[in-house]
């Protein structure tokens, strides 16, 4: 009998695999198997032999069970082990050559630049607001203080429209019909296109993006105009920049300033970049003209406030050091890519 | 404008700021300056020289010339000009030695324009007996639009002003009225209408010689950028760039009796002009007129006939004072802009009429030796009034600065720009605006606080948050709108492009589109944009094929305005969505894509394929879109014959649209609890039958058990027959209270197989 249980154990340790080993269990603990036989013939003995012959099956069967789970259990982590081991896979290898599902596409580095100026403004109560690019002459000049025979006229080139509308020369109508829709106070930037009738050239386009921003308030002066400006320059540039404001004429603020930066290439030594001046022009602002307050049906004795003008493709142009200006417009994939 | 570091000196006692400080200084605290530069450069070492010998140098245009150069000793110059002969005296330049035409020539012997005093170049210098070698001087460029609200600034004695209120130094005045003689002149001068020409001025002089200036005159008038002609006109120039006051001579001899008249031109009036171009002139122009017809177009031009020439003898001297926006638009109809034009369209200081004269006075008997005047002032004056004093509260000053100010800092500014103070109680001024700043520039106490903060420096006021009331800013949802679809865009792979607004007769004509559809620009910029995009087409064709160069699949997507005419009313600006998706393959795949896109965009949107195509549309593969009953866009692919080579499948979307269109209300449908049954029906059918009318067909007989018709599969060739093909549905069927018996679906199938049979569909069994 321990004959018999050693050979049936010697025939499950011998199984090279899960099929081997599933013939040996059905022979050795099957219902015909081994044991089974050793069962069948209990009957015949006697009470003594028979409880000896049952413990002695009982403790077989655990033997045998514990050996082929044992063996069991190896071959199925070996073949999983070897499974896995055939999965490998070349990570390295670029991702459009294994699946049909597109990378992501990348925003115009305009949008970008835009969405980060209106996040920071409107995180500090800033309305963004948009307007039309087909302008009246009245949003565009007359309710900006510049009428129709002033000399500021010859500073933007108009393209105009038949019908007497034109296309917007800057953003600053928004600042208008904010002012005539939402009414003091206000907070505001108008981020858009603007149109110019100028001969394209790497530096110069007719097509490009402006920022306007204005807010209007019992109590605005130049140093909250300041504060406004550096936070937006130094997020822009994400470092602290240093700023200066000198007179600039523009008949919709009074005063009027430009506002220059300290060159971030060279620190304010002077470099090619900022024509070794140290200064880099980079935003007309000022506080915002009575005259227009006024034409926008707001008191002048009770409010005042400041605005500013930033061009957005200039910041593109300067944050990626782009060499012609038409690449933005140019719809060509193996600029836009790169954003 | 340029201005000149030496005349500005002349002005402010004791400057000693150098010309390189002073541009930063004037920059920071006036007008944006564009550049310093030495006007002359050769002069600053340049010395009159005596022509000793002058010998033809054999074969060459030159001459080999010994000059005896006063403080450089006696040197040897080759020369190449004609009128190099012994006995001159010239002006020596030392610039080291170079062998010329064999000889060595130690410096050079140089013409009035190399030393920059005029343009002449047609030989070297001949100085006369008396006549002073001119200094170098210095050139201080102001950018003309930074000071398009000054007209004080265009002349020097205005920017002397500033330059003496910076430093802190004393202004000179070189006028001198007591020089002006009593009313009465020999000319009459009558003015139509005041507010045009506000005052008329004028001086008759005799004994006129006219020459050319002294040499400093012309080099004065050159280094600013002005031509030297001859003493009389140099003179008016001086004064324009001094003053400045735009001022003009006529020959006296030359004009017909003893009036001048201001008047509005007569329609069809002819002038000939100083450029010697014609000009016809209507009511709308101002003109100086004698007995006999326009001599001058009022503060832009003189006339050819009654200019002065070398005969001269006899000169009007004009100095006029002209309404700014009538000498502008004068100025732009005739499409010339003058030096005079440009000052007076900035509305200059009457006051000034007199004050040219006066030093007019002082200066020809220099410039025309013998001159004498005839007669007292001609002139004619509206009453010139003085400008309103503004009313200047130093607190609400120090408030819009955000700085404090001490009230004698800021009286000492004002003074020192020349305005009048007082302080009827403290705190509080009333400032006196002087004439040359209350044409037009200074009118309101918002104006002093310009004056104000940029002679204290903006650098002096400290960067503040203002304290606002904290609440939540409105925020138009279009703006969200915008963001989220241009970012759903990029995360489908769909890189952003941005197209010009403007397109070309010959695009709008190759997408079909009628010319006469678009808003046109009056003056546009250049040929092919000429008209208002009415479409992104054209601009995402041009993408596609230009990209088509270097990539061989791409997905692009703009997000930009169509600007549609509405007849006379404001044309209406509409954003869209324009999508293309390019590859070289069969376009199959791109299409779905894309209409994948636009079933995320708007969820439901149905797509009708078109039975007419535009011919820019792939004929059979277009589609137009609705959503909730609107025409929402359209998919289709670009009509092959607009790309040399792979697909091109186009989505436009109407977002101004999207945006209105409010999208149905989610409804919740209970989860079932009982299991659903399936089963599939194929339809053979025409090639072009549309699986949506077969769906349509199969819910329109289906019976309230039928949950969801779902396209499977069709499938074309044998054993169907040519021409036909199989469409597959599983039709999904289930009861909110029971699992359903094989009876039941037995029966909604029965149901629907027999509907369709009567619909005339052959089912594939």
């Amino acid at each position: 009998m321990q004959d018999l249980l050693d050979s049936a154990l010697a025939r499950i340790e011998a199984s090279q695999n899960l099929a081997d080993l599933e013939a040996v269990r059905v022979e050795v603990l099957g219902r015909k198997g081994v044991l089974a036989q050793l069962s069948k013939d209990m009957g015949k003995l006697s009470g003594e032999e028979r409880a000896a012959r049952g413990k002695f099956i009982n403790q077989a069967k655990q033997t045998l069970e514990g050996a082929y789970d044992a063996l069991k259990t190896k071959f199925e982590e070996a073949a999983l082990a070897a499974r896995l081991d055939a999965e490998w896979l070349d990570l390295t290898v670029p991702p459009a050559a294994a699946i049909t599902s597109p990378a992501p596409g990348k925003l115009h580095p305009v949008t970008q630049i835009q969405w980060e100026i209106e996040d920071l403004f409107r995180s500090m109560g800033f309305t963004v607001l948009d307007g039309p690019e087909v302008e009246t002459e009245h949003h565009n000049f007359d309710a900006l203080n510049i009428p129709a025979d002033h000399p500021a006229r010859d500073m933007q080139d108009t393209f105009w429209l038949e019908g007497g509308w034109l296309l917007r020369t800057h953003t600053s109508p928004v600042q208008v019909r904010g002012m005539e829709t939402l009414g003091p106070p206000l907070r505001m930037i108008a981020p858009g296109r603007v149109f110019r009738n100028e001969s394209v050239d790497a530096s110069h386009e007719h097509t490009f993006y402006q920022l306007e921003g204005m807010m209007i308030g019992r109590e605005v002066s130049v140093g909250n105009l300041i504060y406004f400006m550096k936070t937006l320059l130094s997020s822009i540039f994400k470092r602290d920049v240093t700023v200066r404001l000198r007179p600039g004429f523009f008949p919709f603020v009074e005063p009027g300033f430009e506002l220059d930066i300290q060159c971030l290439i060279c620190g304010g030594s002077g470099c090619p970049v900022c024509k070794h001046s140290g200064w880099v022009e980079l935003l007309p602002c000022g506080l915002v003209n009575p005259h227009v307050l006024r034409m926008s049906g707001i008191d002048p004795a009770e409010w005042n406030g400041f605005a500013f003008g930033l061009g957005l493709t200039r910041l593109v142009m300067m944050r990626y050091a782009i060499d012609d200006i038409r690449w933005l417009q140019s719809g060509d994939l193996r600029f836009l890519e790169q954003f | 404008m340029k201005f000149s570091y030496s005349w500005i000196r002349e002005f402010v006692e004791g400057l000693d700021v150098e010309a390189k400080d002073l541009e930063r200084l004037i920059t920071m605290k006036t007008a944006e300056c564009e550049g310093v530069e030495i006007a002359g450069e050769l002069l600053q070492d340049a010395v009159p020289a005596k022509v000793l010998s002058s010998v033809h140098i054999e074969g060459t245009h030159c001459s080999k010339a010994v000059v005896d150069a006063g403080k450089y000793g006696q040197r040897t110059v080759v020369c190449g000009a004609p009128n190099c002969r012994e006995g001159i005296t010239t002006v020596y330049v030392p610039l080291g030695i170079k062998r010329v035409a064999g000889v060595d020539s130690d410096g050079m012997l140089a013409s009035t324009n190399e030393l920059g005093i005029n343009k002449d170049h047609g030989g070297i210098v001949e100085l006369a007996d008396g006549d002073v070698l001119p200094v170098a001087d210095t050139v201080i460029e102001i950018d003309n639009k930074s000071i398009t609200h000054r007209p004080d600034l265009w002349g020097h004695h205005g920017m002397a002003r500033e330059v003496a209120a910076i430093t802190g130094k004393t202004l000179r005045d070189h006028v001198n009225l007591e020089l002006l003689p009593a009313l009465g002149g020999p000319v009459n001068v009558e003015i139509e209408d005041f507010t045009l020409c506000p005052r008329y001025s004028a001086l008759v002089f005799e004994n006129v010689t006219v020459q050319p200036s002294p040499l400093w005159l012309q080099h004065r008038l050159t280094a600013i950028g002005l031509n030297p002609i001859n003493n009389i006109v140099d003179l008016t120039n001086l004064l324009l760039a001094e003053l400045p006051q735009p001022m003009h001579a006529f020959d006296r001899e030359k004009l017909a009796g003893g009036t001048i008249f201001v008047r509005r031109a007569k329609a069809g009036e002819k002038l000939m002009a100083l450029n010697h171009e014609e000009y016809e002139l209507n009511p709308a122009n101002l003109v100086i007129t004698d007995a006999a017809g326009p001599v001058a177009v009022a503060g832009v031009i003189g006339g050819l006939d009654s200019a002065i020439s070398a005969t001269t003898t006899s000169i009007v001297l004009e100095s006029a004072n002209f309404n700014a926006s009538s000498v502008r638009k004068t100025s732009s109809a005739l499409k010339l802009r003058t030096d005079a034009s440009m000052r007076f369209e900035k509305a200059l200081d009457p006051v000034n009429t007199t004050r040219a004269l006066a030093r007019a006075l002082e200066l020809l008997p220099v410039l025309s030796p013998g001159i004498r005047l005839v007669g007292g002032l001609c002139q004619a004056s509206a009453e010139l009034k003085t400008a309103p004093s503004i009313d200047l509260d130093l607190h609400w000053l120090a408030r819009k600065l955000g700085r404090v100010l001490e009230a004698g800092e800021v009286r000492r500014i004002l003074e020192s720009l020349q305005f009048g103070v007082s302080e009827p109680q403290a705190g509080k001024f009333t400032v006196s605006v002087p004439t040359w700043r209350a044409t037009k520039d200074v009118a309101m106490p918002d104006d002093l606080v310009e004056e104000v903060g940029r002679m204290i420096g903006y650098s002096t006021i400290d960067p503040v948050p203002p304290l606002v009331p904290c609440a939540p800013s409105f925020d138009p949802p279009e703006r969200e709108f915008l963001r989220a679809k241009r970012r759903f865009m990029t995360s489908r792979g769909f890189n952003e492009v941005s197209n010009y607004s403007f397109i070309s007769e010959q695009e709008a004509a190759r997408f079909g589109f009628a010319a006469t559809d678009h808003i046109r620009v009056l003056n546009p910029i250049a040929a092919g944009q000429e008209l208002m995009r009415t479409s992104l087409l054209p601009g995402l064709h041009r993408n596609i094929a230009e990209n088509a160069k270097h990539f061989d699949q791409f997905r692009i997507f703009e997000i930009g305005r169509e600007i549609h005419k509405r007849g006379e009313e404001k044309p209406v600006e509409r954003q869209h969505l324009m999508a293309a998706v390019f590859a070289k393959d069969d376009g199959r795949a791109g299409l779905f894509e894309l209409k994948r896109t636009v079933e995320s965009l708007a969820s439901g949107v149905v797509v009708k394929p078109l039975a007419e195509t535009q011919s820019w549309q792939h004929p059979t593969r277009s589609a137009e879109l609705f959503w909730q009953g609107q025409r929402l866009g359209v998919l289709c692919e670009l009509h092959p014959s607009l790309l040399d080579a792979g697909r091109a499948a186009v989505l436009d979307v109407d977002l101004t649209l999207l945006q209105e269109i409010t999208p149905a209300a989610t409804k919740y449908q209970p989860i079932r609890r009982f299991p659903t049954s399936a089963f599939d029906l194929s339809i053979v059918t025409g090639t072009r039958e549309l699986a949506a009318t077969l769906e349509a067909a199969i819910r329109a007989n289906a019976g309230v058990l039928t949950e969801a018709v779902e396209y499977v599969r069709e499938y074309q060739g044998a054993p169907l027959p040519e021409g036909t093909k199989s469409v597959s549905f599983r039709v999904v069927v289930g009861a909110a209270d029971r699992t359903l018996s094989s009876a039941d679906i037995e029966a909604e199938r029965e149901k629907i197989v027999a509907g369709l049979a009567r619909a005339g569909y052959d089912l594939r069994v």
